[in-house]
Order: structure tokens, then sequence, then C-alpha cells
């Protein structure tokens, strides 16, 4: 599987801050990959750096394109709907559909009005006038309709309600994505879009502490509900969080073979939820 | 240039006058109002007899004239729109790269396949070409509904029409050298045009105070450092001739935009607009 985006060694800082540290990332073509990270971690950096919003330091390459280079070039193959309501609350919504008609070739307009038709957004309204929902619904309309490679979201579903938020993620899924097509998506709520994944990234400080297929992660982490009697011997594993659980403790072990972890208690692959801490608490401890 | 090129900068030019409407409409038709509103005080403070009077002495006065040659008496009556026009453009240019990230909606545009070049070529070409169409169409629909109110007039005092048809023929003559002004001008002005672009497109907060402000400094240093005004005295002398902002003529557009002042303004316009766009690259 060939990769859509291919960076190496970027580099940004804002003044004496480093928001990206040497960031080495590759996402393969077809992936639905989670950007996973704490606030201030360098995600909407390094999306921005990918779209060619922000100037970076280093070898990148999306989709064939150096960002930096021609971003309007890379905009016919990546659409991107970020963390904020951007679309221009001046706008009335036949007006953004016009606008989007009239500038980017690969837009299929009837697939967006029906897209929209599905939805309680109407037509002659001003964006301000809509919801925070609805404007993300109007932008992911505009966006499905768009025949694109990459489809990067930097926190789409911020400050949405849980039902926005599934249907978001339900549409995405029935009807943007085809296997071929790629998407990033950066969020907090992990758990909502874990079982999407088949790519996971962890960044912190501006740094890549995980880079995985979300298929490789059972054979490389594993979470041990350690028996009490265990516990020197699961220490000695070098584990790389430990955390109590219901009167127990837990471990989480990165590449120890299974069957020497079986002898310790039950095993389980860690959710990305409690690997994103492990990984973290790993990273803060050394 | 292919047809999408053209159909998208269509896009690009629609979108600068759906976000802009009130300075490119909304302004024009105000000043417009006022003025009809005035005309219309006027015409109740003089005896109808009196009006009738002076309408039949226009009307003779127009009669068989050339409109051309009667067009500059009507473009005095355009100075209100373009002076409008003006402080209109002025607002525009500080704010159209400005807000687009203020309010974050840069990252939608962004977000398309359309270069900053493009965007930024939108700008100019929407204060320059687009806006004078809507100020003189909007003079040539208050031009109409005077020349409906001239016409019930004439035809209650039993006046001859044909010079009022002459004037008002003359009038849209006139129409046409207050868009070509407004171009020419606007190329005079391209440097002060770029200027404002360009902190439009730098300043994080209050463009028009970054754009006064670093001219204002920069001049200072000139005085400081060399001795001389030499930026400060270039600036007057552009803004303060007023050859520039009127053409009377169709003869004399030729001359204002091929000689050396101008041309050195656009080359000098055109370098500050390339900064504007290189500003705009990115976002943060």
């Amino acid at each position: 599987m060939s990769n859509i985006v291919e960076a190496k060694s970027l580099r940004k800082n804002y003044g004496n801050f480093m928001a990206l540290d040497g960031v080495d990332l590759t996402i393969p073509r077809g992936a639905i990959s989670g950007l996973i990270g704490p606030n201030g971690a360098g995600k909407t950096t390094t999306l921005k750096a990918l779209t060619g919003l922000c100037d970076v330091e280093g070898e990148l390459s999306v989709a064939g394109r150096d960002p930096r280079i021609s971003r309007h070039k890379l905009m016919e193959d990546v659409c991107f709907i970020a963390d904020v309501g951007i679309l221009p609350k001046w706008l009335k919504v036949s007006q953004v559909i016009d606008y989007v008609e009239a500038v980017h070739p690969r837009f299929d307009r009837k697939k967006a009005e029906k897209f929209l038709s599905t939805t309680d957004i109407p037509a002659n309204k001003r964006i301000k006038e809509l919801s925070k929902g609805m404007v993300t619904q109007l932008h992911l309309a505009l966006v499905m309709a768009i025949e694109v490679q990459l489809l990067v979201l930097d926190e789409p579903t911020l400050g949405l309600d849980i039902i926005y938020r599934k249907e978001f993620y339900d549409r995405l899924l029935n009807d943007f994505y085809d296997g071929n097509r790629t998407i990033i998506i950066s969020t907090h709520q992990i758990e909502e879009i874990e079982t999407l994944l088949s790519h996971l990234v962890f960044i912190n400080k501006g740094k890549i502490v995980l880079d995985s297929l979300m298929s490789d992660l059972p054979d490389i982490y594993t979470e041990v509900l350690v028996d009490v009697d265990k516990l020197a011997q699961a220490d000695a594993l070098k584990p790389i969080h430990v955390r109590e659980l219901l009167g127990k403790k837990s471990y989480t072990f990165e590449s120890v073979p299974r069957e020497q972890l079986q002898v310790l208690g039950e095993l389980h692959t860690p959710s990305v939820a409690d690997l994103f801490v492990a990984k973290l608490k790993e990273e803060k401890h050394g | 240039m292919d047809k999408f090129a053209l159909l998208q900068f269509y896009g690009l030019l629609k979108r600068e006058v759906l976000e802009h409407r009130n300075l490119f409409i909304g302004a024009p038709a105000v000043v417009a109002f006022l003025i009809l509103v005035a005309a219309t005080w006027v015409a109740t403070q003089i005896d109808q007899s009196q009006l009738a009077e002076g309408l039949r002495y226009v009307s003779v006065l127009f009669d068989g004239l050339s409109p051309f040659d009667m067009a500059p008496f009507f473009m005095l009556l355009g100075i209100p729109f373009i002076l409008t026009l003006y402080i209109c453009s002025v607002i525009y240019l500080i704010n159209t790269l400005f807000q687009d990230r203020k309010e974050m909606s840069i990252l939608f545009w962004q977000s398309m396949p359309v270069s900053n070049f493009q965007t930024v070529l939108s700008k100019i070409v929407a204060i320059v070409v687009v806006a004078p169409i809507f100020y003189v169409l909007i003079i040539f629909a208050m031009y109409l509904i005077a020349m409906v109110w001239l016409t019930i007039l004439g035809i209650s005092n039993d006046i001859d029409l044909v010079g009022i048809g002459w004037m008002f023929l003359a009038a849209i003559a006139s129409l046409v050298l207050i868009y070509i002004s407004a171009i020419v001008a606007s190329l005079w002005l391209l440097p002060s045009m770029g200027w404002l672009l360009l902190f439009s497109a730098f300043a994080k907060k209050t463009p028009l105070l970054w754009a006064g402000g670093v001219f204002i400094l920069v001049g200072f240093l000139e005085d400081f450092i060399f001795g001389t005004q030499y930026l400060a005295n270039w600036v007057a002398s552009r803004a303060s001739d007023p050859n520039q902002y009127l053409i009377f003529e169709f003869q004399n557009i030729f001359e204002r935009i091929f000689n050396y002042d101008t041309l050195f303004g656009i080359v000098v316009g055109a370098i500050l607009i390339a900064g504007a766009v290189f500003m705009r690259r990115f976002t943060d």
C-alpha cells in the first residue's frame, strides 16, 4: 500500500514554543488515521502543515505534492474541515454551494443538495443563523460532494451533541469512505472514533510517540490485569504503564511476547484511550 | 485561460460582491437616495413657474448638442459617488484580507483550490473594475428617476422635451467617463491600494493603524536619517493632483495611463500587491 502522506523531520516553532519537533509521519493510502494528542501537542499544526496552511521545515509530500509549493493544486485532491466553525457567516447556504461549484473542479452540486435534503438546513438561511451542528453538517455535505483522495478533519465534532457526532461519523463512513480514500481525524473524543480507525498516530509535545496500523496493536501492546502475587514478576518485564484497577494493578507492556505475559494474569489489548494514557505517561516519566 | 478558470474567477468576483455588498451597492444607493431627497426638497422650495422656466432654458441649451460635449457638466453630479467610491475602496482594501483571518473563514477559503494570487487579484479587479460598474448603474438609475420627474414636469408645463432627451444622452455619456475615470484613478492610486492590501494581509489587529503607522514611521526615518521628505512629497503629489481623478475627454485616457508617473506607480503597486499575496500564504 503506497503512502498518501510522507513527512520527515518536520519542524515548526512559534517564537520559543516548538510546535513540531522533528515529526516523522507516514499515512497509508486508504487508511482512516487518527491523530491523537493532548492540547498543544501539535495536532493542528501538523494538519495545517499537511494542507499547506502553515510553513514548516523538513520533507513533506501529500498526495504526491509539496503543500508548501502547490497548495491550491493539492486542494483539488484534499479537503479540510477545521476545529472552528470556519464557513463564512455572511454567506447563505445556497451561496456557499454556488461558490464551491464555481471554484472546485471536482464538486458535484447534485450530490451536495441530495445530502442537504436529508437535513433540516434551509438553503436560504445565512450560515450565522445555523446551529453549530448544522454548520458542520453543511461543511460535511460540501466535502462529501467533492471527489478527493484525502479528507483532513481537525476536531470536526467539537462542541456538537452526541446525536450530531454520531450522525457525522456514520455519514463519513457510509457516504464518503470507499476504501480508497484516506481520512485523517484529529480528535479528543477517542472512544467515538476508535472503531473507525485503521491507523493510529499519537503526538505529544511536537513529537510522534506512536505511529502504527490498528491491526498491529495487539501484536505490540498488551494489557495485563496482574495477579497480586505476580507483581514483582510483572515489574521485571518493564511495563510502559501501571494503573490501579478495581483493587488490582493493570500493566501495559510494549513488544513483550504474549506467551511471556500469560502467566501474569488476564490479557487484553489496551483500548486506544488506555494506550494513549500509557504512552503519554511513559513519555513523561521516561 | 480555459473556461473553468474564467468561471472560477467569476465565482471569486461574485464572492467579493456578496461579502461587500454594502460598499459596492449600499453606499452608492444611499448617496443616490440623498441626492434625490435633496433635489426634491430644493424643487419644493422653488416656485413651479420658475422651475418650468428653468427646465425650458435647459432644454433649449442641450438641444442638438453632442452628448459628449455636455457630459463634463454631468460629471460634476458624479463627484459625490466618486468620493464615496474612494472612501469605500479604502475600507474594502484594508479589511478584505484581514477579515478572513479575523473570522477564521480563511481556513475555508484556503481549503479550496484557489491560489493566493487568484484571490488577491480578484480583490483588486473587484474594487477597480466591478465596484465602479455598480456605482455607474446606480447613478444611471438616479438619472432615470430624474428624467421621469423632468418629463412629467415638462408635459405638465407644455415644454418641448427634445432638449431633455439630449440632456439624458449627455448624462449617459458622463457615466462612461465616470467609469473610465474610476479605473484610471485606481491605476494612479495603485501604490496606495497595494499598501493597504499588504497590511490587510499582514496585521493581526487594527490593519489601518498598521498601514498608517508604518507609513509615518518610514517617512520619519527618511527625514531623520537622510534629511529628505521624498516619500511624503511623492505621496502628497499623487494624492493632490485632481487631474488624475476625473477624465473629461476620451482623448485624455491614453496620456493619463501611459506616462512615467502612472506606470512607475503601477510597478510600485504591483510589488506591494505581490507582498500581500506572499503574506497571505500562511494563516498563522
